[in-house]
């Protein structure tokens, strides 16, 4: 039977800290770009025909549909090949999750402005609202909570895709976990203190989705 | 006014992108991609893609089992077992796949004392996975049988095993097809997370030649397209699905 040396997660807890900040920001960083990216596409998708139509909704099947894994890879051994630049795995990392969730949160958004009861924007027609207007208060509004719960879901998605980073190297938790379990044989104790801290980073996020989707049942009653 | 300008913003601003990107692209190497070694591997590149698509089988086919299993569970009356399914799922839907799959691998056997091979821990995390979703998925398909349909099962002195079997899992099962259907695309994806521990999956394999030939732009550029060729006939699928189960409920 092996004991469990708690002692080894305090000597190198600062360690491990430091890659759940790595964690953090990574996914900070590549939810911001996703959103820039999703709403251009979204938007693209909305219009509906054209060639704005025809890029956004390619872009949009296409990086919802590889795995995330394959497209960290190809962005790490292909991108610095074909632009011949050198781009760290971090950089490589970023942009692979941003393609990623630019393409779902497009989806998560187009779903939340397709939600708004088609009424209230031909009745904001009707009254002659200028078009920015009727954007920025019939339909935005309500979207945002109609997409809500769906976004923060995604938030876990992408909190659990960073961990796929450790296959390039990025110094993020899974990695470092590996890199600790090797050097000092205790991966049991690393192996498990990161999945507690991703159990613990992700949870309450599954939690606020679900509330935030019961809330929006009640409110919107269907 | 307002359209015109959006009509010709969008391809200006496009065509800007790409001559941007034409600038920086390294048109020498652009040139001399050789995209034959795909087809000298293709046998070995098939076989892979094989591997992916009986690991997703699986982890449907099991998932699905474990899963309803679960979810019959979680209905208990004896409230420790309920509290064991949710913790189980919970578990397992908010960790990484890859940090379960390292555990598994690395972690586990030094307490079981059981040494597993890198396709049974990557077989054993995909489906206990599977398990935890589907859980929830066939949880929420039972849970939308309204309540009257229970009361009349059990004013009727029906079994329980029939009161499941009849009464319960038939429309339960309908409403979950859809997000069944999802969920074996997202487990498809799930499958190349698996190359980590070198299984002989599509994306083991084309790390492997990639290493051999050093033609990874070629190779990963291809095999993406097959993933997504692959996944995106499965997600028209679904849609189809749920337009024929759509009408025949009407």
């Amino acid at each position: 039977m092996m004991r469990f040396e708690f002692d080894q997660i305090i000597r190198y807890g600062p360690e491990l800290l430091e890659a759940f900040w790595v964690t953090l920001w990574i996914s900070a960083v590549s939810l911001l770009i996703g959103i820039v990216l999703g709403l251009f596409a979204c938007l693209g998708k909305l219009s509906r025909q054209g060639l704005a139509y025809r890029v956004s909704s390619g872009f949009i099947d296409f990086f919802r549909t590889i795995p995330e894994v394959v497209l960290i890879f190809w962005v790490y051994s292909c991108l610095p090949l074909l632009l011949s630049v050198r781009i760290t795995s971090e950089v490589c990392g970023i942009i692979a999750l941003s393609l990623f969730s630019g393409a779902y949160l497009a989806e998560i958004f187009r779903a939340g402005v397709l939600a708004v009861p088609r009424g209230q924007v031909d009745a904001a027609y009707a009254l002659a609202i200028p078009r920015l207007n009727i954007w920025s208060r019939i339909i935005i509004p309500p979207a945002i909570r109609r997409m809500m719960p769906a976004s923060i879901n995604f938030l876990t998605e992408l909190l659990k895709a960073t961990s796929l980073l450790s296959a390039i190297s990025v110094g993020e938790m899974a990695y470092r976990a590996s890199v600790l379990g090797a050097k000092t044989l205790s991966y049991f104790e690393f192996l498990s203190a990161i999945a507690v801290l991703y159990f613990l980073l992700i949870f309450p996020f599954s939690l606020w989705a679900r509330r935030a989707e019961k809330k929006l049942l009640e409110k919107t009653g269907n | 006014m307002n359209s015109k300008i959006a009509k010709f913003s969008f391809p200006l601003v496009l065509i800007s992108l790409l001559g941007i990107l034409a600038y920086f692209l390294n048109w020498e190497l652009l040139l001399s991609l050789d995209f034959s070694v795909v087809w000298e591997y293709r046998l070995v590149l098939f076989k892979g893609l094989m591997m992916t698509l009986g690991l997703t089988l699986w982890a449907s086919v099991m998932g699905l089992l474990l899963g309803t299993i679960l979810a019959v569970a979680s209905q208990s009356p004896v409230a420790a077992i309920r509290w064991l399914v949710i913790a189980f799922v919970e578990i397992w839907r908010n960790t990484p796949l890859l940090v379960q799959l390292i555990w598994i691998h690395y972690a586990l056997p030094l307490v079981t004392g059981i040494n597993t091979t890198a396709v049974e821990s990557g077989v054993l995390a995909i489906t206990l996975q599977a398990a935890a979703y589907f859980t929830e998925i066939v949880r929420a398909g039972i849970e939308s049988v309204p309540k009257g349909q229970w009361e009349a099962a059990y004013s009727l002195a029906l079994p329980s095993r029939i009161t499941w079997t009849r009464i319960i899992l038939p429309p339960a099962v309908r409403t979950m097809i859809p997000p069944l259907v999802n969920l074996t695309i997202s487990f498809f994806k799930g499958t190349a997370i698996l190359s980590i521990l070198h299984i002989s999956e599509l994306m083991t394999v084309t790390n492997r030649i990639s290493n051999v030939t050093f033609k990874p732009i070629e190779l990963f550029s291809a095999i993406a397209i097959v993933y997504f060729i692959v996944g995106y006939v499965m997600s028209k699928a679904t849609l189809r699905v749920e337009y024929i189960l759509q009408r025949r409920e009407r």
